[in-house]
Protein backbone atom coordinates (compact mmCIF):
# COMPACT_ATOMS: atom_id res chain seq x y z
CA UNK A 1 0.00 0.00 0.00
CA UNK A 2 1.60 3.65 -0.46
CA UNK A 3 0.15 5.20 2.21
CA UNK A 4 2.16 2.41 4.64
CA UNK A 5 5.48 3.20 2.23
CA UNK A 6 5.15 6.72 3.62
CA UNK A 7 4.32 5.98 7.06
CA UNK A 8 6.68 3.33 8.00
CA UNK A 9 10.15 3.91 8.23
CA UNK A 10 13.19 1.17 8.40
CA UNK A 11 15.11 2.89 11.29
CA UNK A 12 18.11 1.64 13.48
CA UNK A 13 18.20 1.67 17.21
CA UNK A 14 21.06 1.25 19.63
CA UNK A 15 19.36 -0.37 22.76
CA UNK A 16 21.70 -1.24 25.47
CA UNK A 17 24.64 -1.26 23.16
CA UNK A 18 23.69 -3.44 20.93
CA UNK A 19 22.38 -1.73 17.33
CA UNK A 20 18.89 -3.40 15.36
CA UNK A 21 17.25 -1.98 12.34
CA UNK A 22 13.25 -1.94 13.04
CA UNK A 23 10.28 -1.03 10.90
CA UNK A 24 8.63 1.48 12.57
CA UNK A 25 5.74 3.43 12.18
CA UNK A 26 5.90 7.43 12.78
CA UNK A 27 3.10 7.79 15.39
CA UNK A 28 4.47 4.66 17.43
CA UNK A 29 6.17 5.82 20.88
CA UNK A 30 9.04 4.06 22.23
CA UNK A 31 7.92 2.47 25.18
CA UNK A 32 5.28 0.72 22.30
CA UNK A 33 8.33 -0.09 20.32
CA UNK A 34 10.56 -1.42 23.46
CA UNK A 35 7.97 -3.30 24.29
CA UNK A 36 6.20 -4.66 21.68
CA UNK A 37 8.77 -5.20 19.03
CA UNK A 38 12.03 -5.47 20.91
CA UNK A 39 10.77 -7.99 23.94
CA UNK A 40 11.81 -5.24 26.57
CA UNK A 41 8.66 -5.61 28.53
CA UNK A 42 10.78 -4.48 31.69
CA UNK A 43 10.08 -0.84 30.34
CA UNK A 44 6.63 -0.56 31.73
CA UNK A 45 3.72 1.75 30.41
CA UNK A 46 1.15 2.51 32.95
CA UNK A 47 -0.43 6.88 32.57
CA UNK A 48 0.96 6.71 28.79
CA UNK A 49 1.00 10.22 29.46
CA UNK A 50 4.52 10.86 31.16
CA UNK A 51 3.04 11.58 34.24
CA UNK A 52 3.64 8.13 36.32
CA UNK A 53 7.40 7.40 35.11
CA UNK A 54 7.40 3.65 34.87
CA UNK A 55 8.61 3.88 31.76
CA UNK A 56 11.44 5.40 32.06
CA UNK A 57 14.84 4.60 30.12
CA UNK A 58 17.93 6.79 29.51
CA UNK A 59 18.26 8.50 26.33
CA UNK A 60 22.02 9.49 26.02
CA UNK A 61 21.95 9.38 29.84
CA UNK A 62 19.01 11.60 30.71
CA UNK A 63 16.05 9.60 31.75
CA UNK A 64 13.03 10.14 29.74
CA UNK A 65 9.60 9.20 29.90
CA UNK A 66 9.44 6.46 26.82
CA UNK A 67 5.93 7.06 26.41
CA UNK A 68 6.11 10.69 25.37
CA UNK A 69 8.97 10.27 22.63
CA UNK A 70 8.52 9.11 19.58
CA UNK A 71 10.57 5.67 18.31
CA UNK A 72 11.50 7.54 14.76
CA UNK A 73 13.35 10.20 16.47
CA UNK A 74 15.60 7.56 18.30
CA UNK A 75 17.94 7.05 15.37
CA UNK A 76 21.82 7.77 16.28
CA UNK A 77 20.54 7.79 20.14
CA UNK A 78 22.32 5.66 22.76
CA UNK A 79 18.81 3.94 24.85
CA UNK A 80 19.15 2.03 28.14
CA UNK A 81 16.79 0.45 29.30
CA UNK A 82 16.20 -1.74 32.32
CA UNK A 83 17.30 -4.99 31.09
CA UNK A 84 20.99 -3.32 30.20
CA UNK A 85 21.91 -2.56 33.36
CA UNK A 86 23.17 -6.19 34.71
CA UNK A 87 26.37 -7.66 32.97
CA UNK A 88 27.35 -11.25 33.05
CA UNK A 89 24.29 -12.30 35.49
CA UNK A 90 26.00 -9.74 37.96
CA UNK A 91 23.63 -7.17 39.37
CA UNK A 92 24.03 -3.55 38.94
CA UNK A 93 24.99 -1.52 42.33
CA UNK A 94 21.55 0.20 41.84
CA UNK A 95 19.49 -2.89 41.42
CA UNK A 96 21.56 -4.44 44.41
CA UNK A 97 20.71 -1.56 46.88
CA UNK A 98 17.07 -1.92 45.36
CA UNK A 99 17.23 -5.50 46.76
CA UNK A 100 19.26 -4.95 50.09
CA UNK A 101 17.07 -1.67 51.11
CA UNK A 102 13.47 -3.29 50.28
CA UNK A 103 12.99 -0.22 46.97
CA UNK A 104 10.36 -2.94 45.64
CA UNK A 105 7.36 -3.70 47.04
CA UNK A 106 4.93 -4.58 44.21
CA UNK A 107 7.85 -3.67 41.92
CA UNK A 108 5.74 -2.11 39.10
CA UNK A 109 7.93 1.18 39.50
CA UNK A 110 10.93 -0.04 39.94
CA UNK A 111 12.74 -0.12 36.62
CA UNK A 112 11.48 3.69 36.33
CA UNK A 113 12.40 4.60 39.75
CA UNK A 114 15.99 2.60 39.11
CA UNK A 115 16.38 4.36 35.61
CA UNK A 116 15.89 7.67 36.88
CA UNK A 117 17.89 6.72 39.59
CA UNK A 118 20.93 6.26 37.37
CA UNK A 119 19.97 9.51 35.55
CA UNK A 120 20.10 11.25 39.01
CA UNK A 121 23.66 9.71 39.82
CA UNK A 122 24.84 10.35 36.17
CA UNK A 123 24.22 13.79 36.90
CA UNK A 124 24.77 14.17 40.75
CA UNK A 125 27.18 11.25 42.38
CA UNK A 126 26.58 12.30 45.60
CA UNK A 127 22.97 13.62 46.04
CA UNK A 128 21.34 15.02 49.11
CA UNK A 129 18.16 13.40 50.48
CA UNK A 130 15.95 16.70 48.26
CA UNK A 131 18.08 16.38 45.10
CA UNK A 132 16.42 12.59 45.13
CA UNK A 133 13.32 13.57 45.80
CA UNK A 134 13.38 16.25 43.30
CA UNK A 135 14.81 13.79 40.93
CA UNK A 136 12.34 10.45 41.21
CA UNK A 137 9.69 13.26 41.23
CA UNK A 138 8.47 12.39 38.12
CA UNK A 139 8.21 8.81 39.61
CA UNK A 140 5.20 7.36 41.34
CA UNK A 141 5.26 4.13 43.81
CA UNK A 142 1.41 2.86 43.59
CA UNK A 143 2.36 1.21 46.88
CA UNK A 144 3.73 4.25 48.49
CA UNK A 145 6.91 2.82 49.26
CA UNK A 146 9.34 6.33 48.69
CA UNK A 147 10.74 5.52 52.20
CA UNK A 148 12.49 2.80 51.28
CA UNK A 149 12.94 4.18 47.88
CA UNK A 150 15.22 6.97 48.86
CA UNK A 151 16.93 4.77 51.50
CA UNK A 152 17.88 2.40 48.09
CA UNK A 153 19.12 5.68 46.16
CA UNK A 154 21.37 6.79 49.15
CA UNK A 155 22.91 3.17 49.49
CA UNK A 156 23.27 3.03 45.63
CA UNK A 157 25.20 5.87 45.17
CA UNK A 158 27.53 5.07 48.33
CA UNK A 159 28.18 2.00 46.32
CA UNK A 160 28.87 3.32 43.16
CA UNK A 161 31.33 5.63 44.32
CA UNK A 162 33.03 3.52 46.51
CA UNK A 163 33.06 1.15 43.24
CA UNK A 164 34.88 4.30 41.73
CA UNK A 165 37.21 4.91 44.30
CA UNK A 166 38.53 1.24 43.80
CA UNK A 167 38.81 1.19 39.79
CA UNK B 1 -2.08 7.50 18.47
CA UNK B 2 -3.35 7.12 14.73
CA UNK B 3 -0.60 7.55 12.27
CA UNK B 4 0.86 10.31 10.40
CA UNK B 5 3.88 11.48 8.21
CA UNK B 6 6.65 12.47 10.00
CA UNK B 7 8.96 14.66 8.63
CA UNK B 8 12.68 15.79 10.11
CA UNK B 9 13.08 19.49 9.24
CA UNK B 10 17.01 20.46 8.55
CA UNK B 11 16.30 24.39 8.59
CA UNK B 12 13.54 26.45 9.83
CA UNK B 13 12.67 27.86 6.68
CA UNK B 14 12.18 24.12 5.83
CA UNK B 15 9.86 23.88 8.17
CA UNK B 16 7.88 26.68 7.46
CA UNK B 17 7.77 25.57 4.05
CA UNK B 18 6.67 21.94 4.96
CA UNK B 19 3.68 23.56 7.48
CA UNK B 20 2.48 25.54 4.55
CA UNK B 21 2.95 22.46 1.65
CA UNK B 22 0.92 19.95 4.10
CA UNK B 23 -1.45 18.62 2.33
CA UNK B 24 -3.83 18.45 5.27
CA UNK B 25 -3.21 19.65 8.67
CA UNK B 26 0.32 19.55 9.55
CA UNK B 27 1.49 20.67 13.51
CA UNK B 28 5.31 20.52 14.77
CA UNK B 29 7.18 18.88 17.50
CA UNK B 30 9.82 19.60 19.45
CA UNK B 31 9.75 17.87 23.16
CA UNK B 32 6.42 16.54 22.20
CA UNK B 33 5.31 16.34 25.69
CA UNK B 34 2.23 18.18 24.84
CA UNK B 35 1.45 17.06 20.88
CA UNK B 36 1.48 13.48 22.01
CA UNK B 37 -0.76 13.91 24.75
CA UNK B 38 -3.18 15.68 22.66
CA UNK B 39 -2.62 13.28 19.35
CA UNK B 40 -2.89 9.74 22.07
CA UNK B 41 -6.34 11.70 23.25
CA UNK B 42 -7.25 12.62 20.17
CA UNK B 43 -8.22 15.44 20.70
CA UNK B 44 -8.76 17.92 18.13
CA UNK B 45 -11.44 17.80 14.69
CA UNK B 46 -8.04 17.79 12.62
CA UNK B 47 -6.01 14.77 13.03
CA UNK B 48 -2.66 16.04 11.39
CA UNK B 49 -1.54 14.60 8.38
CA UNK B 50 1.95 15.52 8.95
CA UNK B 51 4.28 16.02 11.71
CA UNK B 52 7.13 18.53 11.78
CA UNK B 53 10.09 17.84 13.45
CA UNK B 54 12.51 20.95 14.84
CA UNK B 55 14.58 18.72 17.16
CA UNK B 56 16.18 18.65 13.63
CA UNK B 57 17.32 21.63 13.57
CA UNK B 58 20.43 23.07 14.33
CA UNK B 59 21.24 26.12 16.50
CA UNK B 60 17.95 25.67 18.30
CA UNK B 61 18.79 24.25 21.86
CA UNK B 62 21.55 26.96 22.99
CA UNK B 63 21.68 29.62 26.11
CA UNK B 64 23.48 32.42 25.43
CA UNK B 65 23.86 36.06 26.74
CA UNK B 66 25.16 39.30 24.90
CA UNK B 67 24.13 42.97 25.78
CA UNK B 68 20.53 42.71 25.00
CA UNK B 69 20.09 40.05 27.05
CA UNK B 70 19.59 36.27 27.67
CA UNK B 71 18.58 34.47 24.27
CA UNK B 72 16.75 31.07 24.90
CA UNK B 73 16.69 29.03 21.91
CA UNK B 74 13.35 27.69 21.07
CA UNK B 75 14.37 23.96 22.13
CA UNK B 76 16.30 24.45 24.87
CA UNK B 77 14.69 21.63 27.53
CA UNK B 78 13.05 23.37 30.72
CA UNK B 79 15.93 21.10 32.85
CA UNK B 80 18.71 23.30 31.15
CA UNK B 81 16.78 26.63 32.29
CA UNK B 82 16.82 25.36 35.73
CA UNK B 83 20.15 24.43 35.73
CA UNK B 84 21.63 27.26 34.14
CA UNK B 85 24.00 29.50 36.47
CA UNK B 86 23.53 32.35 34.68
CA UNK B 87 19.94 32.11 34.62
CA UNK B 88 19.93 31.61 38.27
CA UNK B 89 22.46 34.17 39.26
CA UNK B 90 20.24 37.15 37.23
CA UNK B 91 16.90 35.95 36.19
CA UNK B 92 15.63 33.37 39.46
CA UNK B 93 12.34 33.81 38.57
CA UNK B 94 12.51 32.13 35.61
CA UNK B 95 15.02 29.11 36.43
CA UNK B 96 12.46 28.75 39.42
CA UNK B 97 9.37 28.69 37.25
CA UNK B 98 11.32 26.51 34.51
CA UNK B 99 12.50 23.84 38.10
CA UNK B 100 8.46 24.35 39.41
CA UNK B 101 7.39 23.01 36.02
CA UNK B 102 5.77 19.46 35.44
CA UNK B 103 8.65 16.35 36.76
CA UNK B 104 12.11 16.15 36.60
CA UNK B 105 11.51 13.41 33.48
CA UNK B 106 8.90 15.72 31.17
CA UNK B 107 11.41 18.62 31.78
CA UNK B 108 14.15 16.86 29.80
CA UNK B 109 12.31 16.68 27.09
CA UNK B 110 10.11 19.65 27.05
CA UNK B 111 11.21 22.94 25.66
CA UNK B 112 10.72 26.50 27.06
CA UNK B 113 8.74 27.20 23.24
CA UNK B 114 6.36 24.47 23.83
CA UNK B 115 6.15 25.52 27.31
CA UNK B 116 4.60 28.73 26.89
CA UNK B 117 2.93 27.20 23.38
CA UNK B 118 0.76 24.29 25.09
CA UNK B 119 -2.91 24.06 25.48
CA UNK B 120 -4.97 24.46 28.60
CA UNK B 121 -5.37 21.39 30.66
CA UNK B 122 -9.60 21.70 31.32
CA UNK B 123 -10.83 17.98 31.74
CA UNK B 124 -13.78 18.76 29.38
CA UNK B 125 -11.58 19.91 27.10
CA UNK B 126 -8.43 17.10 27.31
CA UNK B 127 -11.13 14.38 27.65
CA UNK B 128 -10.05 11.75 25.90
CA UNK B 129 -11.47 10.59 22.91
CA UNK B 130 -11.21 6.44 23.77
CA UNK B 131 -13.20 6.76 26.27
CA UNK B 132 -16.74 7.28 25.30
CA UNK B 133 -15.81 10.32 22.29
CA UNK B 134 -14.33 13.13 22.90
CA UNK B 135 -16.63 15.94 24.55
CA UNK B 136 -17.06 18.99 22.12
CA UNK B 137 -17.32 22.06 24.50
CA UNK B 138 -17.52 25.31 23.23
CA UNK B 139 -13.47 25.42 22.59
CA UNK B 140 -14.31 22.61 20.16
CA UNK B 141 -17.46 24.04 18.53
CA UNK B 142 -19.55 22.94 20.57
CA UNK B 143 -22.47 24.93 22.06
CA UNK B 144 -21.63 25.64 25.40
CA UNK B 145 -18.40 25.38 28.10
CA UNK B 146 -19.60 22.16 30.25
CA UNK B 147 -17.12 23.35 32.96
CA UNK B 148 -19.82 26.05 34.04
CA UNK B 149 -22.76 24.19 34.73
CA UNK B 150 -20.06 21.12 35.52
CA UNK B 151 -17.11 20.77 37.96
CA UNK B 152 -15.12 23.94 37.73
CA UNK B 153 -12.81 23.85 40.84
CA UNK B 154 -9.80 24.80 39.06
CA UNK B 155 -11.08 27.00 36.22
CA UNK B 156 -10.82 31.25 35.53
CA UNK B 157 -11.83 33.29 38.15
CA UNK B 158 -11.44 36.50 36.14
CA UNK B 159 -14.33 35.42 33.68
CA UNK B 160 -14.56 33.37 30.91
CA UNK B 161 -13.07 33.92 26.80
CA UNK B 162 -15.04 32.94 23.98
CA UNK B 163 -17.17 31.46 26.44
CA UNK B 164 -14.55 29.33 27.50
CA UNK B 165 -13.47 28.87 31.06
CA UNK B 166 -10.26 27.10 30.73
CA UNK B 167 -6.94 28.69 32.73
CA UNK B 168 -3.52 28.76 30.85
CA UNK B 169 -1.67 26.39 32.82
CA UNK B 170 2.57 27.37 32.07
CA UNK B 171 4.57 28.09 34.74
CA UNK B 172 7.11 29.86 32.78
CA UNK B 173 4.52 32.08 31.02
CA UNK B 174 3.81 34.32 34.27
CA UNK B 175 7.60 34.42 34.52
CA UNK B 176 8.96 35.45 31.03
CA UNK B 177 6.39 37.89 31.11
CA UNK B 178 6.84 39.64 34.52
CA UNK B 179 10.92 39.85 32.98
CA UNK B 180 8.93 41.34 29.64
CA UNK B 181 10.27 38.82 27.32
CA UNK B 182 10.08 39.23 23.44
CA UNK B 183 9.28 36.27 21.12
CA UNK B 184 11.46 35.85 18.23
CA UNK B 185 9.41 33.93 15.19
CA UNK B 186 10.18 32.83 11.71
CA UNK B 187 8.04 35.79 10.66
CA UNK B 188 8.09 38.76 13.29
CA UNK B 189 9.59 39.48 16.98
CA UNK B 190 6.10 39.99 19.32
CA UNK B 191 6.43 41.46 23.09
CA UNK B 192 5.65 38.80 25.38
CA UNK B 193 2.33 41.21 26.01
CA UNK B 194 0.88 40.08 22.78
CA UNK B 195 1.90 36.91 22.25
CA UNK B 196 -1.16 34.78 24.40
CA UNK B 197 -4.35 35.31 23.23
CA UNK B 198 -6.77 31.86 23.92
CA UNK B 199 -9.10 31.30 21.06
CA UNK B 200 -10.71 28.24 19.74
CA UNK B 201 -9.27 24.61 19.80
CA UNK B 202 -5.77 24.36 19.79
CA UNK B 203 -5.19 27.80 19.49
CA UNK B 204 -3.46 29.46 22.83
CA UNK B 205 -1.39 32.23 21.34
CA UNK B 206 -1.24 34.66 18.48
CA UNK B 207 1.19 32.62 16.41
CA UNK B 208 -0.17 31.78 12.70
CA UNK B 209 -0.80 27.93 11.81
CA UNK B 210 2.47 28.48 10.17
CA UNK B 211 4.57 30.36 12.16
CA UNK B 212 7.52 29.41 14.86
CA UNK B 213 8.83 30.10 18.10
CA UNK B 214 12.77 30.57 17.32
CA UNK B 215 14.05 32.19 20.53
CA UNK B 216 12.60 33.81 23.42
CA UNK B 217 14.64 37.02 24.92
CA UNK B 218 14.75 38.22 28.18
CA UNK B 219 16.24 41.50 28.55
CA UNK B 220 18.96 42.55 31.02
CA UNK B 221 18.76 43.06 34.62
CA UNK B 222 18.59 46.85 35.68
CA UNK B 223 21.40 47.78 38.19
CA UNK B 224 18.86 47.02 41.00
CA UNK B 225 16.51 44.59 40.05
CA UNK B 226 15.03 41.62 41.51
CA UNK B 227 12.69 38.86 40.36
CA UNK B 228 10.67 36.03 41.80
CA UNK B 229 8.46 32.80 41.08
CA UNK B 230 6.03 30.59 43.04
CA UNK B 231 3.58 28.15 42.59
CA UNK B 232 1.05 26.49 44.81
CA UNK B 233 -0.10 22.97 43.63
CA UNK B 234 -1.44 19.84 45.14
CA UNK B 235 2.59 18.21 44.61
CA UNK B 236 5.80 19.71 44.44
CA UNK B 237 6.33 17.33 41.31
CA UNK B 238 4.21 16.88 37.96
CA UNK B 239 0.81 18.66 38.81
CA UNK B 240 0.13 21.83 36.87
CA UNK B 241 -0.25 25.00 39.23
CA UNK B 242 -3.43 25.76 41.13
CA UNK B 243 -1.99 29.38 41.04
CA UNK B 244 1.49 30.89 40.17
CA UNK B 245 3.14 34.09 39.82
CA UNK B 246 6.10 36.19 38.69
CA UNK B 247 7.44 39.39 39.49
CA UNK B 248 9.94 41.45 38.50
CA UNK B 249 10.76 44.94 40.00
CA UNK B 250 13.29 47.76 39.59
CA UNK B 251 14.48 49.95 42.69
CA UNK B 252 15.45 53.35 42.79
CA UNK B 253 16.74 54.74 46.42
CA UNK B 254 14.97 51.96 47.92
CA UNK B 255 11.86 52.71 46.03
CA UNK B 256 9.75 51.03 43.31
CA UNK B 257 10.59 52.87 39.91
CA UNK B 258 8.46 49.64 37.52
CA UNK B 259 7.02 46.35 38.74
CA UNK B 260 5.63 43.62 36.33
CA UNK B 261 3.83 41.23 37.95
CA UNK B 262 1.95 38.21 36.46
CA UNK B 263 -0.66 35.74 37.86
CA UNK B 264 -1.21 32.41 35.39
CA UNK B 265 -3.40 29.40 36.07
CA UNK B 266 -6.30 32.29 36.99
CA UNK B 267 -7.49 33.34 33.37
CA UNK B 268 -7.64 31.89 29.95
CA UNK B 269 -4.48 33.68 29.20
CA UNK B 270 -1.65 34.73 31.86
CA UNK B 271 -3.21 37.96 33.41
CA UNK B 272 -0.78 40.92 34.49
CA UNK B 273 -1.65 42.67 37.88
CA UNK B 274 -1.60 46.08 36.19
CA UNK B 275 -3.59 47.93 38.89
CA UNK B 276 -1.01 46.38 41.77
CA UNK B 277 1.87 47.20 39.43
CA UNK B 278 0.55 50.74 39.47
CA UNK B 279 0.27 50.93 43.31
CA UNK B 280 3.80 50.17 44.12
CA UNK B 281 5.41 52.67 42.14
CA UNK B 282 7.24 55.49 44.59
CA UNK B 283 6.62 53.04 47.20
CA UNK B 284 8.51 51.16 48.92
CA UNK B 285 8.41 47.75 48.92
CA UNK B 286 7.19 46.46 52.52
CA UNK B 287 4.71 44.26 54.03
CA UNK B 288 1.91 46.82 53.61
CA UNK B 289 3.13 47.86 50.39
CA UNK B 290 2.98 44.05 48.64
CA UNK B 291 -0.36 43.43 51.03
CA UNK B 292 -2.15 46.19 48.77
CA UNK B 293 -0.93 44.95 45.46
CA UNK B 294 -2.30 41.46 46.47
CA UNK B 295 -5.58 42.84 47.35
CA UNK B 296 -5.28 45.13 44.17
CA UNK B 297 -4.44 41.61 42.08
CA UNK B 298 -8.01 40.03 42.69
CA UNK B 299 -10.44 43.01 43.29
CA UNK B 300 -11.83 42.07 40.15
CA UNK B 301 -12.11 38.44 40.45
CA UNK B 302 -15.41 36.86 39.58
CA UNK B 303 -14.76 33.56 41.26
CA UNK B 304 -17.52 31.03 40.40
CA UNK B 305 -19.08 28.21 42.93
CA UNK B 306 -16.74 26.08 43.18
CA UNK B 307 -13.12 27.81 42.69
CA UNK B 308 -13.52 31.03 45.50
CA UNK B 309 -10.60 29.74 47.25
CA UNK B 310 -8.42 30.51 44.27
CA UNK B 311 -9.17 34.10 45.05
CA UNK B 312 -7.71 34.19 48.24
CA UNK B 313 -4.51 32.00 47.07
CA UNK B 314 -4.01 34.59 44.30
CA UNK B 315 -3.86 37.28 46.66
CA UNK B 316 -1.55 35.48 49.34
CA UNK B 317 0.75 34.49 46.36
CA UNK B 318 0.91 37.87 44.73
CA UNK B 319 2.15 39.03 48.42
CA UNK B 320 4.44 36.32 48.90
CA UNK B 321 6.00 36.46 45.27
CA UNK B 322 6.57 40.18 46.05
CA UNK B 323 7.98 39.60 49.42
CA UNK B 324 10.12 36.99 47.86
CA UNK B 325 11.77 40.51 45.74
CA UNK B 326 13.13 42.10 48.25
CA UNK B 327 16.46 42.84 48.71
Amino acid sequence: MTQNEKLTKLIQLTINGESRPLLVEAHWTLSKVLRNDCGHTGTKEACNEGACGSCTVLIDDIATPACMVLAIEQEGKNIETIEGLSKDGQLHPIQEAWLEEYGAQCGFCSPGMIMSTKGLLIKNANPTDDEIKEALGGNLCICSNYEHIINAVRSAARKMSKEQANV
Amino acid sequence: MKSFKHIDAASVEEAVSLLQESEGPAYVIAGGSDLLGCLKDNLWMEYPKAIVNLKTIPGLDTISVDEDGLHIGALVTLTKIAESETVKEFWPGLAEAARRTASPLLRNIGTIAGNICQENRCWYYRYPDKIGGRIDCVRKGGKRCLAVPGDHRYHSIFGAVNKCIAVNPSDTAPALIALDATIKTTKRTIPIDEFFSAGMGAQSTTLDRDEIVTEILVPRPAQEWTNAFRKIAFRKSIDFALVNCAAALTFADGKVTSARICLNGVHNNPRRCVESEAALIGKPLNEATAQEAGELAVAEAKPLLQNGFKVPMAKTIVIDTLMDCVK
